[in-house]
């Protein structure tokens, strides 16, 4: 491998290293496929403006229709107030799209990354690269 | 957005100040006091009149992780003692076969972070000034750290505490702050669990730009660290935020297991 490769592992591993902190502090993310994207749509049952992470509760149609309740942790809403989201982002009875970081045991939870509301706009709900 | 919003509420601050004192320059002097002296002798002895000295840390401050740049040498690993180096050994083995955090410590189940971890949270901060002390209001868990700048010797045992206790001192604009006494069940970087009562903390505190304070973090404790280990970290000032409250306990579902093992729990709140 060539020297340059070398040094930009070196970087990465450095950047990883400082990283390390960042994000979701608050506990591993050990529970998730942290990175795989999965998408479902349902309806919002609740969403939990709290501390110290904000919660989705969405009713999904399962098999033969059947309602299937998830629940999806998301970032605080510290973090997710400084950046465009508020209290009423997403309402009971809202139809939505979720991109979902899932639970690794295949319980339905796990980590939302990116909704979108029934008005059609995207809100990031993870730091993206030009954060 | 960051980008813009600060950099206008700081030049709206800063027209806002000459706008006054321009005004102030056209104001009829003001009427000469009845009695001098004894108005100056109390203003004299007014210990907030010393405040006027010190930097400009106002507005709240988050943490920003600067990747190293183009020829910077990357930062370096900690040197740990053999138990410890296991631990570590552990973990970077475990960042390697999983992606995310893989950092786990009672943080997730509400137990709030020592110090120095309690310092580089993703929630933000803000610092009052008050004669004779620092205080750092941390957002995460609603942290207090109180740094006593007064001069007066740091207390010769006291209790050991998340946030340990600390003495400062003001070297020019540079806040030095050596902290102590910190419970050995905190963490003393990411990825280490537990450390000794020797766990001394140093942190020189100073602004690079109008906008980026930089904190130099170094921890010595002979038990973990084979020699001091120190950090860098910047904060980017951001004057139109406020601090939030933040209770952990409010909806927590990452609590650990009985095993001590990362968890989640779909149990909704009580209430509900």
């Amino acid at each position: 491998m060539k020297l340059r490769n070398w040094s930009l592992i070196a970087v990465i591993c450095a950047v990883s290293l400082v990283l390390g902190h960042s994000a979701i502090a608050h506990h591993s993310t050990a529970m998730f496929e942290w990175g795989t994207e999965k998408t479902l749509s349902g309806t919002i049952e609740r969403y939990e403006w709290t501390q110290p992470h904000t919660f989705i509760w969405i009713a999904v149609p399962g098999k033969q229709g059947k309602m299937r309740e998830w629940g999806l942790e998301g970032m605080s809403p510290s973090w997710l107030g400084r950046r465009g989201w508020t209290l009423h982002s997403l309402n009971t009875g809202d139809k939505v799209a979720i991109v979902y970081y899932p639970l690794k045991d295949g319980r339905p939870g796990g980590f939302y990354v990116r909704v979108t509301a029934p008005d059609g706009k995207t809100l990031e709900a993870l730091p993206t690269r030009n954060q | 957005m960051r980008s813009t919003v600060v950099p206008v509420a700081w030049v709206t601050a800063t027209c806002a100040a000459a706008l006054l004192s321009a005004c102030g320059s056209q104001s009829p002097p003001a009427a000469p006091s009845a009695a001098p002296s004894a108005a100056a002798a109390p203003e004299a002895s007014n210990p907030y009149a010393a405040l006027a000295k010190l930097p400009d840390w106002g507005g709240v401050w988050d943490v920003t992780f600067r990747p190293p740049q183009a020829g910077q040498a990357p930062p370096a690993e900690p040197k740990f003692t053999p138990p410890y180096q296991a631990q570590w050994d552990k973990y970077q083995a475990l960042n390697k076969k999983q992606k995310g955090l893989n950092f786990v410590s009672e943080v997730a189940s509400c137990i709030p972070p020592g110090l120095p971890q309690s310092m580089t949270q993703p929630y933000p901060m803000e610092f009052l000034f008050t004669p004779g002390r620092v205080t750092i209001l941390i957002e995460t868990e609603g942290l207090t750290r109180r740094i006593y700048t007064d001069g007066s010797p740091p207390p010769e045992s006291p209790d050991p505490s998340f946030q340990g206790t600390s003495v400062g001192h003001w070297e020019n604009d540079t806040l030095v702050v050596e902290t102590s006494a910190i419970l050995p069940e905190t963490s003393p970087v990411n990825g280490i669990n537990g450390h000794s009562d020797k766990l001394h903390i140093s942190e020189r505190m100073r602004l690079v730009d109008p906008n980026t304070l930089e904190i130099t973090t170094t921890r010595t404790d002979p038990a973990v660290f084979v020699e001091p280990y120190t950090t860098k970290v910047d904060y980017k000032r951001h004057r139109d935020w406020k601090i939030m409250e933040y209770v952990c306990e409010q909806n927590n579902h990452d609590a650990l297991d009985a095993n001590g093992n990362a968890a989640f729990s779909l149990k909704h709140k009580p209430g509900e």
